[in-house]
């Protein structure tokens, strides 16, 4: 990989550089002082470690769901109307230059191990981040929300239609 | 900031042309324009999508490429926005526009699960 490979997680515009300065941009006061700005960088959004967070999570056998009732309550209404991203609910990511720290809240299939779930989650998170974003994922704090029962998602009123 | 739409060198219009050539062939990616449709090039009758051009006052193009990966992406990020702008830079001098080619940033907006896709 070359110096001028480098990802940042900021969101730097060349445009923005360029039509500012009329040229190659300065250097910012960090870790990617050192980057030749001539070959360009490579940006991650700020809400890709989180999806790619609640991707792994799902990823995982024994997760139903993610997010407490509220937020998944919230969430299908905003999901409906074009708001809301199902896969950020229930996931929050604090991420720095270099390292992330990851919080979800699941809801598990009842009957699974909740230990077996929480740890294949956390491996699965931190092996999918890491490799994606390039990040270190020094924590992932799991939250078993609820448990999930086969059967939850059915009203009463289609078992009354004959 | 000079607006794209006020910019008449053709080289800018072709290198956003080729950087979303280079987006197409690449699996796992598409260009996005993002919220308001700010991520595109406009100019010589074309709209580009999810390639943002600018070209200075010396004729360099610098390119912004506003990217989606599809879920689960096969390689870093890192490495695949190393990829695609290496392989903008070929696609660049093959056409003999080499020369014009500035800074190519690549900007991964959202990943996308096939889920959400279908």
């Amino acid at each position: 990989m070359s110096d001028a490979d480098k990802t940042t997680r900021a969101t730097p515009s060349a445009a923005k550089r360029a039509a500012a300065t009329g040229g190659p941009a300065a250097p910012e006061p960090d870790d990617d002082a050192e980057l030749p700005d001539e070959l360009g960088r490579t940006t991650i959004g700020e809400g890709v470690v989180t999806k790619v967070a609640g991707l792994a999570a799902r990823e995982v056998q024994g997760v139903h769901d993610l997010g407490g009732g509220t937020a998944r309550a919230v969430g299908s209404v905003t999901q409906k109307v074009g708001l809301g991203d199902a896969f950020n609910q229930g996931v929050s990511v604090e991420a720095g230059a270099k390292e992330a720290a990851v919080d979800l809240t699941l809801v598990i299939d009842y009957g699974e191990s909740i230990p077996r779930v929480a740890t294949a989650v956390r491996d699965q998170v931190i092996k999918r981040v890491e490799f994606i974003t390039g990040l270190k994922v020094i924590e992932v704090n799991i939250t078993v929300n609820d448990l999930y029962f086969p059967g939850d998602d059915d009203s009463d009123e289609a078992a009354r239609v004959a | 900031m000079t607006r794209d739409s006020d910019l008449g060198g053709t080289g800018r219009v072709r290198l956003a042309r080729l950087a979303a050539q280079v987006i197409a062939r690449t699996e796992g990616v598409t260009a996005t324009t993002g919220p308001a449709r700010r991520w595109q090039t406009v100019g010589a009758g074309q709209r580009i999508d999810g390639v943002l051009a600018v070209e200075d006052v010396r004729g360099r193009v610098d390119l912004d490429l506003h990217l989606v990966v599809g879920w689960p992406p096969q390689m870093p990020l890192e490495q695949l926005g190393a990829l695609i702008r290496g392989r903008l830079r070929s696609a660049a001098d093959a056409a003999g526009v080499g020369a014009r080619l500035g800074a190519v940033s690549v900007a991964f907006e959202d990943v996308l699960a096939e889920i959400e896709s279908a």
